[in-house]
């Protein structure tokens, strides 16, 4: 039972409350085309992680590429799919349209619901998200893995940093290289992160059996969680907004 | 080998971990000499990596300089300077790119324009020298960590750097292959090639070592 003492900053809401409104924004986002929904649900994913104390400033620092590379996927959307009012072109083509800068925006859009809806978790140990799928009567064994591969994730990427490195230091200079040795090199560079990868799995899976994971069908758990009146209100609201969304998709014809 | 003569330098170099707030390293002054093989020795987190990755141009000092044949490699890529300084991992399946052996040894000439011919006879030789000749065509990702170790050493080598890292490099090896390594070394040496060698390997570093320094605190004693 998760009881914090009077003392200690308020505790989070139950993962699986949470679960449910990532699950409901990150369906939203993907399915409307229409923006002012799509701003009205990005409203609600910034402030959701705001009330949840999630470091936004971290999470943009961290994430700075994958930024770069999202605004270029909405300005791309933006050049070439024009319609509407034409407000800049050159010659016949058009690369500026009213139309355009909202599809534009849609994909910047549901690309940042995505991501602040992943970022809501930032917050919560990996214990307390393998016990809020558990609860939500995922197999201990899934639950497990997904918490591990989300570890994962940043050391493949400190593993390939590690590979160019070397790779560099063995004299190959990738932006001198032409076009086909360039798609050579980076062949060569998956196969020591995927190795390294394999490695550490084996090497986890191994030191997890040594500890008797899996040795018992059941697992009892003194770490449990149980719903308190304000994840009843969260899930309530989620619930609430779900009906609300569909209807307004469904009577205005929004997708 | 070539017989470039190489050393380098670190000048009042200060370094912090990104995050730390306190330095991690503090050399006022110290020189890897061309023809020698230094060993820096010192318990563990004493900051004898960090010393070789500035040495190597990895890391780039928070404060001072690391000069490379009298050259301040600030500015330098790293790639430029992979063409004068060779590194070994601690762990060497970080720097194994390539399925095979042979190719482990040939990509990277191959790449800087050298004969596929020419590539394949330079990494016989340096594979029948560290006996991974029988391996050639055998795939990396089999390889026992002793012979990754092995081939990440040719692998350096083959490259001619005038500057070598060496991180504990005798881990995974068996006597008679720290034997072959050592002789190895002495070669360079004699070759003009500086070494830095990092080891906890104390009878290694006392046989094969022409200096020791020891560190604690990141501080050289």
């Amino acid at each position: 039972m998760r009881g914090p003492h009077p003392s200690e900053p308020p505790q989070p809401p139950d993962p699986r409350a949470v679960f449910a409104l990532a699950a409901y924004l990150s369906l939203f986002a993907v399915f409307t085309q229409t923006l002012w929904l799509m701003g009205a649900l990005l409203i609600l994913a910034a402030s959701s992680a705001i009330l949840l104390h999630v470091d936004l400033a971290r999470v943009f620092k961290k994430l700075k590429r994958l930024w770069q590379v999202v605004f270029t996927v909405a300005l791309l959307q933006s050049v070439f799919s024009p319609s509407g009012e034409v407000w800049f072109s050159a010659g016949p083509v058009v690369l500026l349209s009213s139309g355009g800068v909202a599809k534009g925006l849609i994909v910047l859009g549901r690309l940042a619901i995505l991501i602040l809806g992943g970022s809501l978790f930032a917050t919560y140990g990996t214990r307390e998200l393998i016990q809020g799928m558990i609860q939500l009567r995922l197999p201990y064994e899934i639950a497990y893995m997904v918490s591990v591969g989300i570890r994962f994730v940043p050391l493949m990427g400190e593993e390939l940093r590690d590979s160019l490195t070397a790779l560099a230091l063995r004299g190959v200079v990738i932006k001198e290289l032409k076009l086909r040795q360039r798609l050579k090199v980076y062949t060569y560079l998956l196969l020591p992160t995927v190795a390294g990868s394999l490695h550490n799995a084996r090497a986890l899976a191994m030191s997890m059996e040594m500890r008797g994971f899996g040795a018992f069908p059941q697992r009892t758990s003194y770490f449990t969680f149980s719903f308190s009146r304000r994840d009843y209100l969260l899930l309530a609201a989620t619930a609430t907004l779900t009906l609300l969304t569909g209807a307004v998709m469904i009577r205005g014809g929004v997708t | 080998m070539a017989d470039k003569r190489a050393a380098v330098s670190l000048i009042d170099v200060r370094y912090a971990y990104p995050g730390s707030g306190a330095f991690s390293l503090d050399v006022p002054q110290l020189s890897f000499a061309a023809g020698v093989c230094t060993a820096v020795c010192g318990h563990n987190g004493s900051g004898k990596t960090t010393l070789g990755k500035l040495a190597a141009g990895l890391l780039r000092p928070s404060q001072g300089s690391v000069l490379l044949e009298d050259e301040d490699i600030a500015e330098w890529p790293l790639g430029r300077i992979g063409k004068q300084v060779g590194y070994l991992f601690q762990e060497p399946t970080r720097q194994i790119f390539a399925p095979t052996v042979l190719e482990e040894i040939t990509f990277p000439l191959t790449l800087n324009g050298m004969e596929e011919e020419q590539a394949q006879e330079l990494a016989r030789t340096m594979l029948a020298r560290f006996e991974m000749e029988p391996l050639a065509d055998a795939t990396t990702f089999m390889l026992s960590r002793g012979e990754k170790q092995r081939l990440a050493i040719a692998a350096i080598l083959v490259n001619r750097p005038s500057f070598l890292v060496l991180d504990e490099p005798t881990t995974g090896l068996d006597a008679r292959r720290k034997g072959i390594l050592g002789r190895m070394i002495n070669t360079l040496a004699e070759q003009g090639v500086g070494i830095l060698l990092i080891s906890h390997d104390a009878v290694f570093v006392r046989r094969y070592a022409g200096v020791t320094y020891r560190m604690a605190e990141g501080r050289m004693l």
